[in-house]
């Protein structure tokens, strides 16, 4: 599989993310998306019509949406069935849900980030304003969550890609001007998703330390 | 803003598992606060001394934080410089240390004082549970006089404040059973305090 990347996207990242946790190599080809545009050029909208980046050629389908690339990673390249429970109905719907809330983030806390990082116009404060409304809706869930012993966005033992999808938008935000520090629950949710076996970084995103002792909430 | 003197609630226990950093804010200082291995709370300046650098991106080493910087060490309870790893032979200078801040719990709560006189912080004799902290964004003065025109029965609260504009609400609950009920109180309480201030 080709992935056609940014490395600063927290979509593309998403989808290294998802890539290395199911151990499924891809063939990078990193885009001059800024200052270059390449992203707009005849070449590239030959191969995605829309422009959009990232864009995950499967071998038989050019997808041209990230979160398309993170159900076909997860649909036919995990075994166990964890990432995405096509089996499990209510579960993929919360999946869904997540997902909607991950778009919206990128949306606001992303294009926050993308008018500080390369200069994108944006209505700076109503894109942080927005961010932070996302984000209150995010500690709750998982404040709650953690008093009903469920440690991930959806009901269950394992992280779905409604973890991953929300994890690299949040996990950046702060280079946007979101601050995290209102958001406990997200921190330590943060720290949970950093600590999956497999996990890897990006430019902007620390390691958990692997000598630190496992987060339990007391 | 200026610092208000006496304590203040700045986190649940339960925002402090083993091995994490918590980061908050009380009258615009920035604070790292940490639990060490015999349950010590530590409270200090979200700052290493040695470059400035954040000690909240750091690590929790046995009862030591690493700062992520130059993986310099300080010691849960005194604060002090315990190793720096560019200088493995020489011991660090007594000089080098976090600023601390005291840190108290009580009742489930984490108390702190920037400044003042009193010993400890107030004797509540109230068992109950932690309600989730709402952040609001206007004074904590706003929020005082809200609370006391209009108190929500069954739960106490307590304001922290974060910056000028800025003010956490805490408290705690007498039925475990109503935490979402309060919880819903607090959001609308928030939203109300936040419209009126933009």
């Amino acid at each position: 599989m080709i992935l056609y990347d940014y490395p600063p996207l927290a979509e593309c990242y998403a989808v290294r993310l998802l890539a290395a946790l199911l151990d499924v190599p891809l063939e990078i080809r990193s885009l001059d998306y800024y200052p270059g545009r390449e992203h707009e050029t005849d070449e590239y909208l030959d191969i995605a019509p829309l422009g959009s980046v990232p864009a995950l050629d499967t071998g038989t389908a050019v997808l041209g949406d990230w979160q398309a690339a993170l159900i076909h990673l997860a649909a036919h390249h995990d075994a166990t069935g964890q990432w995405l429970p096509l089996g499990d109905p209510d579960r993929l719907v919360a999946i869904h849900e997540w997902l909607a809330v991950a778009r919206a983030l990128a949306h606001s806390a992303g294009v926050a980030r993308l008018h500080e990082l390369i200069g994108q116009p944006a209505v700076i404060e109503r894109c942080r304003t927005e961010a932070h409304r996302l984000l209150r809706h995010l500690e709750r869930h998982l404040w709650f969550g953690e008093r009903a012993g469920r440690r991930w966005l959806v009901e269950g033992e394992q992280p779905t890609i409604a973890d991953i999808a929300v994890f690299v938008q949040v996990i950046l935000c702060e280079e946007g001007g979101v601050s995290r520090l209102d958001y406990p629950a997200v921190r330590r949710w943060i720290d949970s998703v950093r600590g999956i076996r497999g996990f890897v970084v990006t430019s902007g995103v620390l390691p958990l330390d692997p000598t630190a002792p496992v987060h339990t909430l007391a | 803003m200026t610092v208000r003197e006496g304590w203040h609630p700045i986190a649940a226990s339960d925002d402090l598992p083993a091995g994490h950093i918590y980061a908050a804010q009380l009258c615009d200082v920035p604070l790292a606060v940490w639990r060490g291995q015999d349950g010590t709370v530590n409270v200090w300046e979200d700052r290493c001394p040695h470059r400035g650098v954040r000690f909240t991106i750091g690590s929790i080493h046995g009862d030591e934080l690493r700062c992520q910087y130059h993986a310099w060490r300080f010691r849960s309870g005194s604060g002090a410089c315990s190793a720096i790893p560019a200088h493995p032979t020489r011991k660090p200078s007594s000089a080098i240390r976090a600023t601390l801040f005291p840190g108290v719990e009580r009742d489930g709560l984490v108390w702190t004082k920037l400044a003042g006189d009193q010993d400890a912080p107030p004797q509540l004799d109230y068992a109950g549970a932690v309600l989730r902290a709402i952040a609001v964004n206007c004074t904590a003065q706003a929020i005082e006089i809200a609370i006391a025109r209009a108190p929500l029965p069954g739960v106490r609260l307590f304001v922290q404040p974060v910056s000028f504009a800025r003010a956490v609400i805490r408290g705690l609950a007498e039925d475990v059973s109503r935490l979402a009920e309060h919880d819903a109180a607090l959001e609308r309480l928030r939203r109300g305090l936040e419209r009126a201030a933009a």
